[in-house]
């Protein structure tokens, strides 16, 4: 399709160039900061451009915070978060949207509800759950009175505990419910007269559909597992066996109101080594979005 | 929203959404409903004394007027940094997707202020911010006094309503681009047939097409703002100055994970859901129905 | 057939590379396991992030080394609030570490808790021979109990000094750091004149304009001896000193003799310090060398003890850091190897001179000090002075209103004295105004705690 617009067309471009330099310029600090030595990166105000320590201070940071060995756990648990959601959302989401039963709506606020609690303030009894996953149903059994006493399953130091928290979340059950709204009744319908049951239709026809909507969400997943901090340190304190690539970075960073030296230079270093990792994955996602193929009007 | 066809196999239907609400049970409501019980007890940080108090601990945050305070600085926070981030990464999204010279370069550029991990934006943000030495001192080369967000509370405010929009728009951007890219070429053909330029078409064609996305987004955007938002105030203005961004989440994570009263912070966290239940079924209840689905 | 097989044959590839990474873990695993036969092992958890974190991270490692019977897996929190919280969490599930790093502000919490093995219980249990009277009375006052047993082990201690620019006071024709707080005042006054555009910077944070004001200057901070005396106690730091004392900061600052500099304005007092644009500040001893190694070059520079309000009329100063307390709850062979590591990284010459090296914090004995003395230590040029903190915490014998602070939920109470004065120096509010706001606040959360807390004896 050829059009001219050439206003619009600079228009655009000025935009985008604009905005590009507007969201990157934080970047861009961190890049600097992770460039120059110790002194210089303490300076008011900091240079605006690049020294030359960039490598050095990317290789301590690299050694100090192990990364050649918790990359890896990072990518398990990342992936195992980000295929455990995209999966789990689209089978409740097919659930909810195309059957028909009671409390289906009461089943979807119930999963939505759990984005309005953050993890800082049901930590403790969550970590007791981590401690032993079984242990909900067992007081549910010890309370009207069966007593079976169910295995412990301790999920502190693992992958599954790294991993299983943080897929119970609403986002992608949300997500797939907006899309599969959209998909028009026909094709549902043309489906049941081939005699195709619910499940061929979910995953013949609905996922394919799905795609653009599926890889947005698993980037957006595999970032957001990828820097969990919290969650992580908490659970894990086998360090040499489960530690994340994030966690890391509480060997540089300084925090605040202590009595640090603030080693911005390394601590930024570190977070350019973590940042890598999810925009490599990001940019391999983004390549199969595709063009919609089917029309969804009527 | 219904579906006019859908299946009927019960059976099938629960099991497919076990998985998540087994997860969901577990990992979410048996600790938050033990975290929530607090809310009427006083808790101690070790456990060992639990007094009932019955609505005590409500009381106490109801009545502080700094606390409502601090829902007002929330609703004002939330609503404007949801505008200003789905706005911009609407338009970038728009203009990305017309394709010119350089776009697959944009498309994952605008992403990366979401992967950038709290440490980083922390140090860079207080680089860009700070009145005396960062970017935004320019100001006040030109109106002295003008910019100064460590003393005055609502330049505060500003800064953390540009910082969190600044850490969402990678977030938005993406599912924007997801929706737009969704829309088959021939819509847009068929449009350009009928010699509609291409903003008539990105307002008339594209722009209803993508309202479940939008809507999608404008529910996430403010349920984050009120839940997530303690960690870009913890590393900006620390709440200050004098509470002038003090927002609600911020204050339950400084009084239960910080200060370890469970139970002020168990009741604010209730009082917190409450609100973002209201506004969400609000959303779902009146924004929903302008939502185009099909 | 091709396509089908190609899954195949890379199917079988990786079942063989699991194969020979499970050969490789269980012969890794055996030499682990021979390992782990001969060491106990226990865990340390501490809160000190970034470089100070590599520190303690270095010090297992050194007790590792030291002897073969003991193995103490150390884990850092990311932060001392993170180490408290975790603490508490793995706590209440039985899964708490054996040694546990806890900074200054959660003493009570822990005092209270009932999860902990009492120091000095568990010295005398485990034959650890500690002799207390060999810490520093304003270091182990803070962290022991009103009858002053000690409940934890200090580990990282400092205090808070005033830095000052001898080249900037030169200009003024002295030599002497000033020693009243009306001196500095006067002193900030010729600096002005002199040129000089900022003569003292400082923040909003409580430890350093009221705590050690407090203590210094021998002023209760909070009724019942700051608190030692019981749940009960409330704040009284709306009271003249304070008030006179916040003022004279305000005037300053509204004179232009001083500057606020936060992060958020753009630089801390530290770097406003080093970079030799403020002349003065008053800050934690632990940035000594920080500031010797950020500073612009020939930044000529020295620490004195921080001012008091009459000359010649000091009591100590307070301690800032952390302590290591022994949760309750773990095995014989545990406590017994906790035994060892404790006594391994309190040690004058294997602990605190480590320390002291590694970072800017000051042995916490009398003996450690002695030795680091008689090594040279403080005659390095880059240390030069920085024992004057443990002269400002020694001054002079603790007494109830110098001992430290115990009130509950300190964190919060903090955070709220920190707003008001953030309102009064933003010009919100007057000073007296303010600090009668953040008493009234500040005292509803110590009646909250003591309800929280209501028929546990404060020890």
């Amino acid at each position: 399709m050829i059009e001219r617009t050439p206003i619009l067309n600079a228009v655009t471009h000025a935009v985008l160039v604009i905005s590009l330099l507007m969201l990157l310029l934080p970047l861009w600090i961190v890049i600097v900061a992770a460039s120059h030595d110790f002194h210089t990166v303490n300076q008011v105000p900091m240079p605006l451009w690049p020294g030359g320590h960039l490598l050095e201070n990317l290789a301590v940071a690299w050694d100090k915070g192990n990364f050649d060995r918790v990359v890896v756990n990072s990518f398990i648990v990342a992936g195992g978060v980000t295929a455990g959601k995209i999966g789990i959302a689209a089978l409740s989401a097919f659930s909810i949207v195309y059957f028909r039963y009671r409390f289906r709506m009461l089943m979807f606020w119930l999963i939505f509800v759990t984005l309005m609690l953050p993890l800082e303030v049901r930590i403790v009894p969550t970590y007791a759950v981590a401690a032993n996953a079984l242990g909900p149903f067992q007081s549910i059994l010890n309370f009207i009175g069966i007593e079976v006493s169910l295995p412990r399953w301790n999920l502190l130091n693992s992958y599954s505990g790294l991993i299983l928290p943080l897929v119970a979340t609403a986002t992608g059950t949300f997500l797939y419910r907006q899309f599969f709204l959209t998909v028009p009744d026909e094709l549902t319908e043309a489906a049941k007269m081939d005699g195709a049951g619910p499940l061929r239709f979910f995953f013949e026809i609905l996922l394919p559909l799905s795609k653009n909507n599926m890889i947005a969400l698993a980037t957006i997943m595999f970032v957001w597992a990828w820097n969990q901090y919290l969650w992580p340190l908490l659970i894990i304190t086998d360090h040499a066996n489960y530690a994340t690539a994030t966690m890391q970075l509480q060997k540089v960073v300084p925090a605040s109101h202590v009595d640090a030296p603030p080693v911005w230079n390394l601590a930024m270093a570190a977070n350019l080594i973590v940042l890598v990792p999810p925009v490599l994955v990001t940019i391999l996602l983004q390549r199969w979005f595709v063009r919609g193929l089917i029309s969804t009007e009527k | 929203m219904e579906k006019r066809v859908t299946f009927s196999n019960t059976w099938l239907a629960v099991a497919l959404i076990l998985p998540q609400i087994l997860l969901v049970f577990v990992f979410f409501y048996w600790p938050a409903g033990e975290a929530l019980y607090w809310a009427f007890t006083l808790e101690r940080a070790f456990g060992g004394g639990n007094q009932w108090v019955g609505l005590y601990n409500f009381t106490s945050v109801l009545s502080d007027p700094k606390y409502l305070a601090s829902v007002r600085v929330s609703m004002l926070f939330a609503v404007c940094a949801t505008t200003l981030s789905l706005g911009i990464a609407l338009l970038l999204a728009l203009f990305v997707d017309r394709r010119l010279a350089g776009y697959q370069v944009y498309k994952f550029t605008f992403f990366l202020p979401y992967a950038l991990a709290a440490p980083a934006v922390g140090l860079a943000f207080r680089f860009i911010f700070a009145p005396d030495a960062g970017f935004f001192s320019a100001i006040n080369d030109f109106f002295p006094g003008l910019w100064n967000p460590a003393f005055d509370g609502t330049d505060a405010l500003v800064l953390i309503i540009i910082a969190q929009a600044w850490s969402m728009v990678g977030y938005n951007f993406i599912f924007f681009l997801a929706g737009l890219q969704s829309i088959p070429r021939s819509i847009s053909e068929a449009g350009a047939m009928d010699g509609a330029g291409v903003l008539r078409r990105m307002w008339d064609l594209q722009l209803p097409l993508i309202t479940p996305t939008l809507f999608f987004l404008i529910v996430i955007n403010v349920t984050d703002s009120f839940v997530n938002s303690f960690g870009i105030v913890d590393i900006t203005t620390g709440g200050g100055p004098a509470r002038a961004t003090d927002l609600m989440v911020y204050k339950i994570y400084n009084d239960g994970f910080q200060g370890k009263d469970y139970s002020l912070a168990a009741a604010q966290s209730i009082v917190l859901m409450l609100l973002i239940v209201a506004l969400t079924f609000i959303q779902f209840r009146f924004v929903e129905r302008r939502v185009h689905y099909s | 057939m091709v396509r089908i097989e190609a899954p195949e044959t890379q199917g079988a590839r990786l079942r063989k590379l699991a194969a020979g990474m499970i050969v490789g873990a269980a012969a890794l695993g055996s030499v682990a396991a021979a390992n782990a036969q001969e060491r106990t092992k226990f865990e340390f958890w501490y809160g000190l992030p970034g470089q100070l974190g590599e520190v303690v991270d270095k010090h297992c490692e050194l007790f590792n080394a030291s002897q073969d019977k003991y193995e103490a897996t150390c884990v850092g929190q990311g932060s001392y609030g993170k180490a408290e919280q975790n603490a508490i969490a793995a706590y209440r599930s039985n899964q708490s570490p054996t040694i546990v790093q806890i900074f200054d502000a959660g003493t009570v919490n822990f005092m209270l808790s009932g999860a902990i093995y009492p120091a000095n219980q568990f010295a005398k249990d485990f034959g650890l021979t500690v002799d207390w009277a060999d810490f520093f009375p304003g270091i182990a006052s803070y962290f022991a109990t009103s009858k002053g047993e000690m409940w934890s082990f200090p580990y990282n201690s400092s205090t808070a000094v005033f830095y000052w620019n001898k080249d900037q006071w030169a200009k003024i024709g002295k030599t002497k750091a000033p020693e009243t707080w009306a001196e500095l005042g006067s002193d900030l006054k010729a600096l002005k004149e002199a040129g000089v555009e900022c003569g003292f910077a400082f923040d909003f944070d409580t430890w350093l304009n009221l705590e050690q004001f407090a203590a210094i200057n021998g002023i209760p901070f909070a009724s019942l001896d700051n608190g030692y005396g019981g749940l009960g106690a409330e704040l009284l730091i709306n009271k003249a000193p304070f008030v006179e004392h916040m003022s004279l900061f305000k005037s300053w600052l509204d004179a232009g003799y001083a500057k606020i500099q936060t992060p958020q304005v753009g630089k801390t007092v530290v770097q406003a310090f080093a970079d030799g644009s403020c002349a003065s500040t008053h800050y934690s001893i632990a940035l000594h060398g920080t500031v010797k190694s950020t500073q612009v070059a020939g930044l000529n520079w020295d620490v004195a003890m921080l001012p008091v309000l009459e000359a010649g009329k000091r009591a100590n100063s307070i301690v800032g850091g952390a302590s290591l307390w022994i949760m309750q709850g773990k095995s014989q062979a545990e406590y017994e190897a906790a035994a060892a590591f404790l006594k391994y990284v309190t040690a004058a010459d294997t602990g605190q001179k480590f320390l002291s090296e590694n970072t800017g914090y000051i042995p916490a004995t009398k003996s450690g000090y002695d030795l680091l003395k008689s090594q040279g230590f403080y005659n390095d040029p880059a240390r030069l002075n920085r024992d004057i903190a443990i002269a400002s915490l020694s001054v002079a014998e603790p007494t109830a209103l110098t001992r430290g602070i115990r009130l509950g939920n300190f964190t919060s109470i903090r955070a709220e004295l920190r707003a008001e004065l953030e309102a009064a120096f933003t010009g919100q509010k007057d000073m007296q105004t303010a600090l009668n706001d953040a008493v009234d606040r500040a005292n509803a959360i110590l009646r909250r705690y003591e309800q929280t807390y209501q028929g546990a004896p404060l020890p």
